[in-house]
């Protein structure tokens, strides 16, 4: 396991979202939620929506096409039409940069 | 003649002419372009776009397939609104929107009407055209004077005659379907348009056609049944699964399969065998969804899904499916009308 940095804490304010695209992985969609800070992939395991277009409420994000809500902190797929969760990843801030173990 | 308006797409220089009091859905739709929607009736929310320039009316503006959030934001439905002036709009689009056969009004004749359930029957409406269709496609029903408009499913083939026949289920306090058992008469016109709807039978798709209906998901998934026998059955016969709450809400599927062409294997199940007790049930008891395993013999993701029914049986269907067998998503068909 590798630490791969993402981006740093200040570039995504609480509440929001940053989709990024790293190499060799698929698109991920960083939250800050109240400072702390969870990835996941942030294509919609239902169609190829970007979560980071969806709205973030109450630690959940809500597809912007078909408004299925997904748990941001464990990828649970909470309502339809989504019925898989989104793949997580252990996330860490390290020197101000928010990154993942791959 | 009526005005007509230019809707311009804002992503690229795609632009749809749209008449006046037609739905900018169903205006691109007409046009052959492939704005992303399911269900046309303002459930679903597929269809929810960006007024970037000019003037709507929307008609129904408490629909269901937009958050309160949504709408905060400006977020319209495009099956529900109708063009004012010019407008450019931005929405989502796919190839896999549009339409192969191009939606259009026609007048329609009430010719017969014959009871399937004790609430459901088969409403035939004749035409002066040919009757063009996919199977498992819908169209959207309405009624001079009712002001209301419904999409119902067809359940018969595409024909030359001009033959149009649905089945709905009579919905208590349903305005157009209580119009459509209680008053409409044979020889009464209503106005058909259509055909709508993305859940149509896949014909070149290299595995089992299963269907599974509820209620008036009959209609569609009837249709597919009938339109398998035009395909190679060396994917082995197609099945229905069909759920109804009572043997008295079990359709008898073989008589309607009568002069089809089409061998199916035919497996009803009821959730409610003591609403009845005067017709004994020696079949499946339970709901649709827990009978997928035991009656569809080898891997489930060797089929092709067609359903149609009520909302929780879809999601139980496309859980167990997708989640449990990991079915790919793109080997099941349904409209979201919910």
């Amino acid at each position: 396991m590798a630490f791969l940095p993402l981006c740093t804490t200040d570039e995504i304010e609480a509440g929001a979202s940053l989709r990024v695209e790293p190499d060799n992985l698929p698109p991920l969609a960083i939250f800050n939620l109240d400072g702390e800070y969870f990835v996941i992939n942030d294509t919609c395991s239902h169609g190829d929506a970007s979560l980071c277009d969806g709205e973030i409420e109450d630690g959940e994000v809500e597809c912007p096409w078909h408004n299925a809500k997904f748990c941001i902190k464990t990828g649970k797929a909470l309502t339809f039409p989504a019925v898989e969760a989104q793949k997580t990843y252990l996330t860490r801030v390290v020197d101000g940069k928010v990154g993942i173990e791959v | 003649m009526t005005d007509q308006y230019k809707i311009s797409l804002a992503a690229g220089d795609t632009s749809f002419p749209c008449e006046e009091g037609d739905t900018l859905l169903r205006a691109s739709l007409r046009q052959g372009l492939g704005l992303a929607y399911e269900c046309n009736v303002g459930a679903c929310g597929s269809c929810k776009f960006d007024l970037l320039e000019g003037e709507v009316a929307d008609l129904f503006p408490e629909a269901p397939g937009l958050r309160p959030k949504e709408r905060e934001k400006g977020k319209r439905l495009a099956c529900q609104c109708v063009p004012l002036s010019n407008c450019t709009i931005k929405i989502r689009s796919g190839p896999e929107y549009v339409s192969t056969i191009r939606p259009a009004r026609i007048n329609a004749r009430c010719s017969s009407r014959l009871a399937v359930t004790p609430d459901m029957a088969i409403f035939s409406f004749a035409t002066d055209l040919p009757t063009e269709f996919l199977a498992g496609q819908y169209a959207m029903l309405s009624i001079p004077g009712v002001g209301q408009t419904r999409a119902y499913s067809m359940s018969n083939l595409p024909n030359q005659d001009g033959n149009w026949e649905f089945i709905i289920r009579r919905v208590p306090e349903g305005k157009v379907s209580s119009f459509l058992f209680d008053t409409l008469e044979v020889g009464d016109e209503i106005s058909i348009d259509g055909p709508y709807g993305i859940a149509y039978l896949r014909q070149d798709a290299p595995r089992r056609i299963v269907g599974i209906a509820g209620g008036s998901g009959l209609a569609p998934v009837l249709s597919i049944m009938r339109a398998s026998a035009g395909l190679p059955n060396t994917h082995g016969m197609p099945v229905m699964l069909f759920g109804g709450r009572t043997p008295r809400d079990i359709p008898d599927v073989a008589k309607l399969m009568e002069g089809s062409g089409a061998g199916i294997v035919f497996n009803p199940i009821i959730s409610a065998p003591d609403a009845d007790a005067a017709t004994a049930w020696t079949g499946d008891t339970g709901f649709v969804h827990e009978f997928i395993e035991s009656r569809l013999a080898g891997p489930l993701a060797d089929n092709e899904y067609y359903l149609a029914g009520p909302p929780p049986m879809i999601e139980s269907v496309v859980r167990l499916l997708v989640s449990d067998h990991k079915v790919p998503a793109n080997q099941i068909h349904f409209d979201r009308f919910f």
